[in-house]
């Protein structure tokens, strides 16, 4: 047999599969999305051309989730960077000791986010929870009942993504570490016979070496925390009064709860089309500039 | 190169190591300290957990929550459910992927690379943007709260990501090996299944147990495609929310059974998964 026809032979099933259960779906979607159907009575379509478009994109509540949605991926992402790099530099520091430390971090790897999200309301739970007893303890707060972490219509968006930080600064720190240990021991010798101090070793020399790693991570991160729906579902479900409320909720309520087909699919195609464009410019941008170096 | 002369703020480094090894393990133990206060509080009687002001240790210890997340009626079945379909989504990504990730990557044509490409564009689609359209699809095929609707989501999202590991474990394989196959007689599809697959065995394991736990951790689509017979154990643990008010103390037992699994083995394959979760990316 010919080795191209061997290869097709060996990539048609996946293909087939992810093309009726992935790009049909998605055809599906946009076809919805020109039509006012109801939950209810799918049979029952009338053609609106872009009206479900504008409908949605004048709509105060979604403009509100997308900034929401955004805020929290910065946010959540933000802490997770820092807090991750700086493990990792804390396990590079120990050398070989850190194994056991590092079994610790793995902890979290893999815990699915509704037991984080489960765990997180109840550290935080109804302004009683040991988190709030302990900064009172601390007298950071007044008394356990000043901070309503989880009710608090300014602060919920942050307090929800805790969990988030929690689960996955581990997988930064143990990725970060691991493109810690490839840099070549050499170059950074180098860098201290030069008479780089620790910090300038650090910016000048491992952050570059680092950015394909870091990239990844952004990227991978990235897409995750905007996609994010169980872990905010299971703490709030979007309230108090829609203040965290992201982009997939939005979309989850619409179609769920108002049972607008339509809509919910004008809506699911633009998350679809922001999220694999910003995600294809990401990744062009880290890997063209890979390439240079 | 461990001799070379120190500057100050090395000195200053090595000089105290002990310090370093104190500021790291007690980040260590502050990182695991809420999931140890929910395995502790799982294990205090059902009225201790909510206590005002709380404990950290159980005061007194019972299996009395334990006993309330088994005896849910609900649960035993939402474990079953969680187990079939996360085995059967794993199955059918690793009898797609192994072949697919095979050809994509030992005979690379143009075709190929728009298939991984597109394979890795289906990882950045929210899951809210397939739901949707799932949940029409399957209700107009018949399989609306069935385990088979759910495994063919749940494959959605285990498929791709088994491709692109699967690729990266055959990019390490030597090409020589398929051609001595074949001059030793085998066929194309011979030469995979006797000499290249044993290989990267250990590269299957880490795919499918990555499928496993996709599938076992997944929320939305439970949440959309299933509602009484075919529901998994996320979507019943958020309902102990909603349906009994705030049973708090089940609640705690339950996420400890239902997480001590993905838990134990995080830790014990520390390495592959961190390998696994970066495709390859750290070693580049």
């Amino acid at each position: 047999m010919p080795q191209s026809r061997f290869a097709m032979l060996m990539m048609a099933p996946a293909m087939l599969f992810l093309g009726v259960m992935v790009a049909y779906p998605i055809l599906l979607l946009i076809d919805n999305s020109f039509y006012h159907v109801e939950l209810l009575k799918p049979a029952v379509r009338t053609w609106l051309g872009l009206d479900n478009y504008i409908k949605v994109l004048t709509s105060e509540r979604l403009e509100d989730a997308a900034l929401r949605t955004l805020r929290y991926t910065v946010f959540a992402l933000f802490f997770e960077l820092v807090f991750g790099v700086m493990a990792a530099l804390l396990f590079d520091a120990l050398g070989a000791a850190s194994r056991w430390h590092r079994t610790v971090f793995a902890l979290p790897l893999m815990v699915s986010p509704i037991v984080a999200g489960i765990l997180w309301r109840f550290l935080l739970i109804d302004q009683v929870g040991i988190i709030n007893y302990g900064l009172a303890a601390l007298h950071i707060i007044a008394d356990p009942g000043a901070v309503s972490w989880l009710g608090n219509q300014d602060i919920v968006l942050y307090a929800v993504s805790f969990p988030d930080i929690w689960l996955t600064t581990s997988f930064v720190a143990l990725v970060v570490f691991a493109g810690l240990q490839n840099i070549p021991r050499d170059v950074l010798d180098a860098a201290r016979i030069d008479g780089a101090n620790a910090f300038q070793r650090f910016i000048l020399v491992r952050l570059p070496l680092l950015r394909p790693v870091i990239a990844v991570v952004l990227i991978v991160r990235g897409v995750d925390a905007a996609k994010t729906f169980d872990l905010i579902w299971i703490q709030t479900e979007g309230g108090p009064n829609f203040q965290s409320e992201v982009l997939s909720m939005n979309i989850y309520q619409r179609m769920i709860r108002y049972g607008d087909v339509g809509q919910a699919s004008a809506t699911a195609t633009l998350f679809l089309a922001a999220m694999v464009i910003l995600a294809v410019l990401a990744y062009r941008f880290t890997w063209g500039k890979n390439r240079d170096a | 190169m461990r001799d070379l002369p120190l500057d100050r703020t090395d000195m200053r480094v090595r000089l105290q190591p002990t310090a370093i090894l104190a500021g790291a393990t007690l980040v260590v133990l502050l990182y695991a300290l809420p999931y140890v206060y929910l395995l502790l509080t799982s294990f205090k009687p059902a009225n201790d957990v909510l206590q005002i002001p709380p404990s950290f240790f159980p005061q007194r210890l019972s299996l009395e929550n334990y006993a309330g997340a088994i005896g849910n009626p609900s649960i035993p079945g939402a474990f079953l459910n969680s187990l079939i379909v996360a085995i059967c989504s794993t199955a059918l990504a690793l009898v797609l992927a192994v072949p697919a990730a095979y050809g994509a990557s030992f005979f690379p044509n143009r075709l190929s690379g728009w298939f991984l490409l597109f394979a890795l564009v289906t990882r950045m689609v929210p899951s809210v943007s397939l739901g949707v359209p799932f949940f029409s699809l399957m209700r107009s095929i018949g399989l609306l709260d069935t385990q088979l609707g759910l495994i063919l989501a749940h494959t959605t999202i285990s498929l791709p990501l088994a491709i692109w590991m699967m690729a990266a474990f055959f990019e390490s394989v030597p090409r020589e090996l398929e051609e001595a196959a074949r001059i030793d007689g085998c066929s194309r599809f011979g030469a995979l299944v006797r000499v290249i697959l044993p290989v990267v065995g250990g590269g299957m394991a880490i795919s499918a147990l990555f499928a496993f736990i996709a599938s076992w951790n997944e929320f939305l689509y439970a949440l959309l495609l299933t509602s009484q017979r075919a529901t998994t154990t996320p979507i019943v643990i958020s309902e102990f929310k909603t349906a009994y008010g705030l049973s708090w103390g089940p609640m705690t037992a339950i996420a400890v059974l239902y997480s001590a699994p993905v838990i134990v083995l995080s830790i014990v394959l520390q390495k592959q998964i961190v390998g696994g979760l970066t495709f390859g990316a750290v070693k580049g």
